[in-house]
Order: C-alpha cells, then structure tokens, then sequence
C-alpha cells in the first residue's frame, strides 16, 4: 500500500496529468461562471458549462494512467507482491485514496469560481467511480492510451452521435450515466438516482473484469 | 532450494517449456543454459510466479513463489521486460520495491552503493547506459539480502569490467552458501562463472552436471553445448 503511494508519487506523468487536470478544471470553470464562450450546437447555443462531458475527461488520464498502466514496473509488482488478490487490492486502495486526497484540490478552484463548491462529495465520487472504471480498463488492455482512447472517445464522438437514435442506450453509457449522476447532463438523462447505479454497475463490471483477468493470466 | 520438476508450459499451440526437471543447490552458481528461444526465460518466469505452468511444479525451499509474503527477502530475480518507468530516479524505483516487502530503508543506499550506483543515484533511469540499467536491477534484486538469486541475462549489455564484476559477485555470493541460478546463452561467460549448468535446448533439457562434466570429452564448453544442442 504505502510502496504504491511511492510508486505514484514519484512518478512524473502523475503530477502532470495532475497539473492538466486541474488547469482545465479551473478554465472550464472559469468559463463556465462568466459565460463568455459559448457553443454552437444543432440546437442553438449552449454554454460550456453544460458540456459536462469535456469537463469530466481529465479524470481518465489522472487516475487510471499512474495507477493501473505500470508497463515494465507490471512485473516488478507482480515479483514483490505474488498474491494477485493482495496485489489488486493495493492497486484499488492506493487509487481510491489517491483520489480522496487530490479530488478536492483537483475540483474545488473549478466549483469555486462555478459557485458550487456544495457538490463536492457528488464529484468526488464520480471522480472515484469513473476512475475504477478507467483503471479496470487499463489492466484488461495493459495500457494506458487505448483505455483512454475508447473513454475519450465514447463521450465526444460516439454519444452525440447516437444521442438522436439511440437515446435509450447511449444514456447508460459511463460518462452519460456520470452526468446524470452529476444533474449536469445535456443529452437524454437518467434520474440522478439511476446515474449513480448505472455509474456504479460499470465501476464494478471493470474492476471485476480486471480482477479476473489478472488471477487468471500470464504477465 | 529450487525444485522444478516436471514443469510444462505451452502458449497456445507452441510448447516453450517440455517436461522440464532439475534442482538448484546451495552454496554453488548454476548456470542456466540454451540458445535463444530454448525456453530459459519462460522456466524463470513460472519459477517466479509471473506465469502460470501448464503442468508440473517449480518450487523455492518447498513452496511456491507465489504464496511467499515477502518473497524479496527469500528470493531476489532479474528479469527481461521488468524495470523501472524511464523516467522514475533509481532511488525512487528501489524505495517503493523495499517499502512493499518491508525492507528497511537504508538497504537502498546500501545496495546502490554495492552495485557502484552511489552517485547516479539520483538520476532518472532514461538518462543510464545499458550496463547502469543492469547494475540497477541487480541492486533491485540484491534489496532483500535474499539467499537465492535467479537473474535471467544477468551480464546482457555489459562491458568486459561489468561483466568481471557480476561474475566475481555472484561466486562469492555462493560461496556463502546462497544459492545462484542464471541464464545466459554465452558459453564462454558461463564456463568461468558457474560451477554447474543444466542445458536446455528446444524446452527440454539435453544435460546437465558440473561444468567439467559437461566439457568432459569436448574442446571447451562451447563445442560441448553445439554438440548437446543441434544433436
Ligand atoms: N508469452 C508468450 N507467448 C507465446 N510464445 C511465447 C511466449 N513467451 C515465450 N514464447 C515462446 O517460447 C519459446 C521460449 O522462449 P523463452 O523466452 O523462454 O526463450 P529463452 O531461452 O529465454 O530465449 P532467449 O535466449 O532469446 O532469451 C520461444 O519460442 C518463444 O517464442
Ligand atoms: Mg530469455
């Protein structure tokens, strides 16, 4: 647990996509707050504020890279800690704090300036939950760019492509599930009740996934 | 003690390993030989718990690596493919190593020191030459002043000074009565480092003894493992 905190710690790429995701964190909520770029979309404008969807990026590459997507260290830890159940265990822990502990200052400059520092606790655990999700990905592919890809992807090209036909099911998918969660959804929402599950039923099918995979096979 | 007794392991329909036993003694290096692709790494990669075997067991002291709760203070391994993130500092990589095996602190220094890194050791590993790299993971696996070494490639990269080193290393880390077990495919290296070898060849093994048994018969090592492996 504490070697995975020094694992992450010390590695650049983290306080880089730290930095990153603050930053944009802070300028979106900045944006946001004084309204002053606006969106053109099918349906007239829309402020950046509610393009949810762009703001919540940044998580994938903050939590699931350091944590999950080791590289060549893969085995070192695997060499160090044999027990693949203690292994995963860590690895989730050391990200669910490492969440707890940067989500405030990664998310209040942005709800500060938004004026909506109250929904802290509700972000934070999107925060968390899209996390596992993404961290599960990136330990069933074994790398960091395609998990982020397909995440990135999903939100910013497939659903507003499918948001017309498809409506029913693209609200399911994370990140929409996210933002009902969040009440910042600008497509077709689920009750803030239902994101969270949907949003939960996602974190565990990953973990699991990843779970699975990683007693069961080679490295 | 390391035991591997008929140890299997097939990826798919390539058999890499085939019915593989032998055992690994204290107090003597054993050297671990065969050409490229004769399944060397594979053996030390289900020796370690990496992979699962198809069948058979690989044992370390009577249990397997994998329900060790420390295994870096029992067993200490280098391994192709397992390193540092380049861009991690050579202290950073080997604090988090010890800290997840409970290793006390000032082993890193000391084992940095031992390798002749006491001064890079703050450099990130991007900025090491090849054999920088090697000695570092070494110190790695020296952490846990463990009684059994398994380095897999151990001299790859090395320069004739480096390679001197390990050698001598290794030799009076048997002579301690430790045990030593290292692959290679470079039978000269391997006759002036090992007391022992097995051979491996096409995952199986072809033979194995002290070196004088081996060269027995044969000019040098050398023409004894062209003989034993194209046979
Ligand atoms: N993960 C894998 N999937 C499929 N085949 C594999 C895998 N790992 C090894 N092999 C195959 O198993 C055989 C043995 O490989 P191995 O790496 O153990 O050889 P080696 O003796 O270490 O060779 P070298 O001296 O080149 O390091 C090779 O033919 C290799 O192609
Ligand atoms: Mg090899």
């Amino acid at each position: 647990m504490r070697a995975e905190f020094t694992r992450i710690r010390t590695l650049p790429a983290t306080w880089i996509a730290l930095a990153v995701t603050l930053a944009a964190n802070t300028l979106l909520g900045l944006l946001a707050a004084t309204d002053t770029v606006r969106v053109a979309t099918s349906d007239g404008q829309v402020a950046v504020s509610q393009l949810g969807t762009v703001m919540l990026a940044p998580v994938y590459a903050f939590l699931a890279v350091p944590v999950f997507a080791a590289g060549r260290e893969l085995r070192i830890s695997l060499l160090a800690t044999p027990d693949r159940n203690r292994f995963l265990l860590a690895k989730l822990l050391a990200s669910a704090g490492t969440t707890i502990v940067a989500a405030p200052v990664l998310l209040l400059p942005g709800l500060l300036v938004r004026h909506a520092a109250g929904s802290l606790p509700a972000e934070m655990t999107a925060y968390l939950l899209l996390g596992l999700v993404g961290g599960g990905f990136a330990v069933l592919t074994r790398t960091a760019v395609i998990p982020l890809a397909v995440l990135l992807a999903l939100p910013v090209l497939v659903s507003p492509m499918l948001a017309g036909l498809l409506p029913g099911l693209v609200r399911l998918l994370p990140h929409e599930a996210t933002l009902s969660f969040l009440g910042t959804s600008t497509g077709p929402a689920l009750s803030r009740t239902a994101g969270f599950w949907v949003l939960l039923a996602w974190a565990v099918v990953f973990v699991g996934a990843a779970w699975v995979a990683t007693v069961r096979r080679d490295s | 003690m390391i035991e591997i007794s008929r140890l299997s392991k097939r990826y798919g329909a390539k058999t890499a390993v085939d019915d593989v036993s032998f055992s690994v003694r204290p107090g003597r290096v054993t050297g671990f030989l065969g050409p490229n692709g004769a399944g060397k790494s594979t053996t030390l990669r289900v020796l370690l718990g990496l992979d699962h075997p198809t069948s058979g067991t690989a044992l370390i002291d009577g249990r397997r690596y994998r329900d060790l709760r420390h295994p870096l203070r029992t067993v200490g391994a280098l391994l192709d493919g397992a390193g540092p993130v380049p861009e991690r500092r050579a202290i950073d990589h080997l604090t988090w190593i010890a800290q997840s095996n409970r290793i006390p602190r000032r082993r890193v220094r000391e084992v940095l020191d031992l390798v002749g890194l006491g001064d890079a050791a703050g450099q990130r590993v991007k900025k090491y030459s090849l054999g920088m790299g090697q000695r570092l993971g070494i110190a790695a696996a020296l952490l846990g002043d463990p009684e059994i070494l398994v380095l897999d490639e151990p001299v790859n990269g090395l320069d004739p000074d480096g390679i001197r080193w390990v050698r001598t290393f290794l030799r009076e880390f048997a002579a301690g009565g430790r045990t030593v077990l290292l692959s290679s495919h470079l039978m000269t290296e391997m006759a002036e480092t090992a007391d022992e070898a097995v051979v491996i060849a096409n995952g199986r093994i072809v033979a194995r003894g002290s070196i004088e048994e081996l060269t027995a018969g044969h000019a040098s090592l050398e023409t004894a493992f062209f003989a034993l492996t194209e046979g």
